[in-house]
């Protein structure tokens, strides 16, 4: 039953891809495409408990275990309630839906993915598509956000085939992911594979420095784009991690170096977070933020040859998933009318990332209390708790003083703005159903430790209200690369009179003649030199 | 060397497309192009027998001609390698034929007219130099394949006669001569020296003396010139860019890789005996420039089919990594079987996107980008099969392209040889980069006007070859033992 739903996960999805294919099946395709996530749901549920499955077909293999289902069915839930409410009213033209369904079986299937080309073609297709989803238009900072965003996923596309490579050159036995991550600690390639996987997946996550993307991806989204990208979307990277960095393997400077560039993110991400105006912007830097302690406590796992990380982060990341998405519709359900009711779920819902005690984030600071236990890192998570719920006030004030984007209502389908309360609250009280040991969470020291940071954080966050600092950019540092960029454009005319020099008959002779040279060299050199043959 | 069962199939695979020609000639005008056709799925089921012998016998497959053996006669011989390039071919060209039946057919009330005839024997000329050259086991014999197939190249690029073409045909021509001297001579000189060209005999006799040596870097250099490697590249972009589409997906899929396929004949059967090393490097360093130099430049083209020319000097500069990673003692059946993969995405994907430019340069009437903005909207098909195309350029799965990064970078990381991932890599990002051009203003919202609807056969013919490229990505791993069939260990022994 399980491996059936397993295929499922992907056949369904593609199934209505190739629907869209036939021009009369379009239209209801692309009406019906909520139904398409459910076996990816149905699958999660039944693989949260039990042993791995895994099957394989074509040259492909996928495999489900417990933290992969996790984060799969609470990303199906996202794309089931997106697509249903998007298609309900607005009815987004064809190249948008094939892009929605695109980054939708990526989105998926990363979660299952079993071996590293499934893996790779999976996560390409999570990255890549999604450019169609917020940047087919004229308006030059959609294009702008679109081109750094595509950049930045095609790096990531090289290093991770790098790193594939090395990962399939140390394990000749095969390219099961499972395979090439046991021969890993034995591998000579150990050390660039981490740097690899670090930098290409960190490229996902918006680690320091590849974080400038991100703000202008979700700035340029319409609200229920943004909500899957941000929610679903950037799991991806997460679920890289947990699949690629050696949790089991004792690697204490690798994991240093990692959780330091995550705590780094973490509080980089607060920091500018801090700065910005525009609701989409700080929940831009949030999620930075957000991902940067998730790289942190992985850094951790890895260093303290703790493998039980994955299953904690996975938790962590599946409530961040929610809580997410869930705000940024959100900004589009309060952007017309703000009943006190809803403004208290609304801080309810932001602080729940900075772990306030009896919402899902409560329980994801809980999860990660394993890394976090004692020393720096402990006071380093504290800090952060503190910084979220400064940002997170922060973002809850900018929401009220209602100058949220303008178009933040007409882009939000009614249907999702009627219902939002229920997303929220689901968002609030959904990780309950999933966690390990939810009474933890409701002990009174625990609800102590979850209260005081998050207090301390909303007062500095009311003194911050009084200062002015100046604004940053959205994207930061990435006015740096761009600048970058454009001087290597720069360099393109200078290529183009290198080719129409190289071109012309004297060069190309001359060329010609070098080459013989050069080939002649080499055989004499080899003859001098007297190296036997056979 | 005797002859094999089922030997003769070689002969008719070469003489089929001859007898073709001969009989255009006879026939003329209309003749011609049905003519060309019927021999479509001839060539493809000859092709398709001899790569199933060569399978099933797991052994090359060997015709002595006139039964008399080498060093006194000539072979032909069809390995796994030849028998692939031969099947690519019998699907490539009768693609191009079949897109061309509209642009080359001969006008109502005229008997025969110059262009038609012209291309159509000239197709078929391309396609019997290909079969030689994939077959031939004698070096002059693959001489004068060499030189059929240039002198059938020429006339197709300056086809229409524009002023433009001629200057490029010419160009092409000219510099293809350059070529064949330079192979002539190395030709001579290993005649003077071992008293045969047979491939076989040759390989088994040689030894690493000046005169090989000699002989080795100027048919080597001959070749390149044909092949047009960076930075012999003088008349590809003009010759490709400029010729009619049909043409240009001919000559960027499959003319270029001719030349291509006999440098790794030479070094690969004819020369295992010399250590491969240091010409390894330099061919390889000339590979791995072309990759990232070509896509500079294609990022900087203001016309599609400029772009997609100066892509295939960024593409042939990948298939030359394959002599530093197949020679390494460790890896080299990987480096061999993503060199081979490459040839073959890189043929079907360049192929198809060169019809596409056609279908949209026609239905648009020009192929400016900087004018393409929403384009996609009109023209979807078309656009779809550059983005798949686009897809396997730049290296991403499900796709060939894909598939031979993949096997080179495992073959890079086995034998130690990490410089040739730069330009595997930084091409692909590159690629990624003027497939942007291309896609992004198309994507957009935008209106352009369609001056001619696009025949629907014509687009799904560019979208079966893309199909092609695609299916590559699931080869299974049968195939890649297939393409090893009758490879010798080169460069001092390597596995």
């Amino acid at each position: 039953m399980k491996d059936v739903l397993l295929v499922a996960t992907l056949a369904a999805p593609l199934a209505f891809l190739a629907a869209c294919f036939v021009r009369a099946w379009r239209p209801r395709a692309l009406g019906l495409q909520f139904l398409a996530p459910a076996p990816g749901l149905a699958a999660g549920l039944l693989g949260l408990s039990g042993t791995p499955v895994s099957v394989s077909g074509l040259g492909f293999a996928l495999r489900l275990d417990p933290p992969g289902a996790l984060l799969l069915s609470f990303s199906a839930l996202l794309w089931i309630v997106a697509s249903a409410a998007l298609w309900r009213e607005k009815a987004p033209d064809a190249r948008f839906g094939v892009c929605w369904l695109l980054t939708m079986i990526g989105s998926l299937g990363v979660f299952v993915a079993g071996d590293l080309v499934s893996f790779y073609l999976l996560y390409a297709l999570v990255s890549l598509p999604a450019y169609g989803l917020f940047a087919f238009s004229d308006d030059p900072e959609k294009k702008r956000a679109g081109a750094v965003y595509l950049a930045f996923a095609l790096a990531g596309e090289a290093v991770l085939l790098a790193a594939f490579a090395l990962l399939a050159a140390g394990a000749p036995q095969g390219v099961g992911i499972a395979e090439v991550m046991a021969a890993l600690p034995a591998s000579p390639y150990r050390g660039a594979v981490l740097v690899l996987v670090v930098a290409g997946f960190g490229m996902k996550m918006g680690l320091v420095p590849f974080n400038g993307w991100m703000p202008l991806n979700y700035r340029a989204a319409p609200i229920p784009v943004a909500a899957v990208l941000s929610g679903a979307g950037v799991k991806a990277g997460v679920i890289g991690l947990l699949r690629f960095l050696p949790l089991g393997a004792s690697m204490a400077e690798a994991g240093e170096a990692l959780a330091i560039l995550g705590f780094v993110t973490a509080f980089y991400g607060l920091a500018v977070g801090l700065t910005q105006r525009e609701s989409k912007s700080i929940l831009a830097y949030s999620s930075i933020s957000q991902m940067g302690v998730i790289a942190a406590a992985l850094g951790l796992g890895l260093a303290a040859a703790d493998s039980g990380a994955a299953g904690d982060m996975a938790f962590y990341a599946a409530n961040h998933l929610l809580v997410k998405a869930a705000l940024f519709v959100t900004i589009g359900a309060l952007a017309a009318r703000q009943p006190l009711w809803a403004l208290a779920l609304a801080g309810a819902l932001a602080l729940s990332l900075a772990g306030l005690p009896l919402t899902g984030g409560a329980l994801a600071k809980l999860a990660s209390k394993a890394q976090f236990d004692a020393g720096w890192p402990k006071n380093l998570a504290t800090l952060s708790s503190i910084g979220s719920a400064m940002l997170m006030t922060h973002f809850f004030t900018r929401l009220v003083s209602g100058d949220a984007a303008k178009d933040a209502a007409t882009e939000t389908p009614a249907a999702l703005a009627r219902l939002w309360p229920a997303v929220a609250l689901g968002a609030l009280l959904l990780p309950w159903l999933f966690a390990d040991n939810p009474g933890e969470a409701l002990k009174l020291d625990a609800l102590w430790d979850g209260l005081w940071p998050v207090a301390t954080g909303v007062a500095l966050a009311l003194v911050w209200r009084r200062l002015s600092v100046p604004q940053i950019p959205a994207g930061d540092s990435i006015v740096l690369y761009e600048r970058g960029f454009a001087r290597l454009m720069a360099l393109g005319p200078a290529f183009e009179r290198a080719d129409a020099n190289l071109r012309q008959w004297p060069a190309a002779g001359v060329s010609l003649l070098l080459i013989v040279l050069a080939l002649l060299a080499a055989g004499l050199e080899q003859a001098a030199e007297k190296v036997p043959f056979r | 060397m005797t002859a094999s069962p089922g030997g003769a199939l070689l002969v008719f695979a070469v003489l089929t497309p001859v007898a073709g020609i001969l009989l255009s000639f006879a026939l003329g005008g209309r003749a011609a192009e049905r003519i060309t056709l019927a021999l479509a799925p001839i060539g493809l089921a000859l092709a398709g027998f001899i790569a199933f012998l060569v399978a099933r016998s797991g052994a090359p497959l060997v015709y002595v001609i006139g039964g008399l053996p080498p060093p006194l006669g000539i072979a032909l011989r069809a390995d796994g390698a030849s028998a692939t390039m031969m099947v690519a071919a019998a699907l490539i060209v009768p693609a191009a034929a079949f897109y061309a039946r509209a642009k080359f057919a001969t006008p109502d009330g005229v008997a025969e007219s110059r262009g038609a005839l012209t291309f159509w024997i000239m197709l078929q000329a391309i396609w019997a130099a290909l079969n030689l050259i994939f077959l031939g086991a004698d070096l002059f014999n693959l001489y004068v394949a060499l030189e059929l197939l240039t002198f059938a190249a020429v006339p197709l690029v300056c086809i229409d006669g524009r002023p433009e073409t001629l200057a490029a045909a010419l160009r092409y021509l000219l510099f293809a001569l350059f070529g064949s001297i330079s192979y002539l001579l190395g030709v001579a000189l290993l005649y003077g020296g071992y008293g045969t060209l047979d491939i076989v005999l040759l390989g088994e006799r040689i030894a690493a003396t000046p005169l090989v040596w000699t002989a080795a870097a100027l048919m080597t250099a001959g070749l390149l010139a044909k092949t047009a490697l960076f930075p012999l590249h003088i008349w590809l972009p003009p010759a490709h860019a400029n010729a009619p589409a049909a043409a240009s997906a001919v000559l960027s899929g499959l003319v270029v890789k001719g030349s291509f396929f006999l440098t790794l004949r030479l070094w690969f059967y004819v020369l295992p005996a010399l250590p491969m090393a240091a010409p390894a490097a330099i061919l390889g360093t000339l590979g791995g420039c072309a990759a990232l130099f070509g896509s500079i430049l294609a990022l900087r083209q203001p016309r599609l089919k400029l772009l997609v020319a100066y892509s295939t000097v960024a593409q042939i500069g990948y298939l030359f990594l394959v002599f530093p990673l197949a020679s390494a003692p460790a890896g080299g059946a990987l480096g061999w079987s993503g060199g081979f993969v490459q040839v073959l995405a890189h043929a079907f994907a360049k192929a198809a996107m060169f019809l596409s430019a056609g279908v949209l340069a026609e239905a648009l009437g020009h192929d400016r980008i900087a004018h393409f903005s929403g384009a996609a909207r009109a023209l979807p098909l078309t656009f779809l099969t550059l983005g798949l195309g686009g897809l396997s350029l730049m290296g991403l799965p499900p796709s060939g392209g894909f598939e031979a990064k993949w096997l080179m970078l495992r073959a890079c990381a086995a034998s130690g040889q990490w410089i040739w991932a730069v330009p595997i890599l930084g091409g692909g990002l590159l690629a990624g980069g003027y497939v942007y051009r291309i896609l992004a203003p198309a994507l957009a919202d935008g209106v352009v006007e369609v001056k001619a609807r696009p025949q629907l056969s014509r687009e799904l013919v560019a979208l079966g070859l893309v199909g092609v490229a695609l299916a590559l990505a699931f080869a299974p791993e049968g195939f890649f033992e297939f393409i090893q069939i009758g490879r010798p260990l080169a460069g001092g022994g390597a596995s």
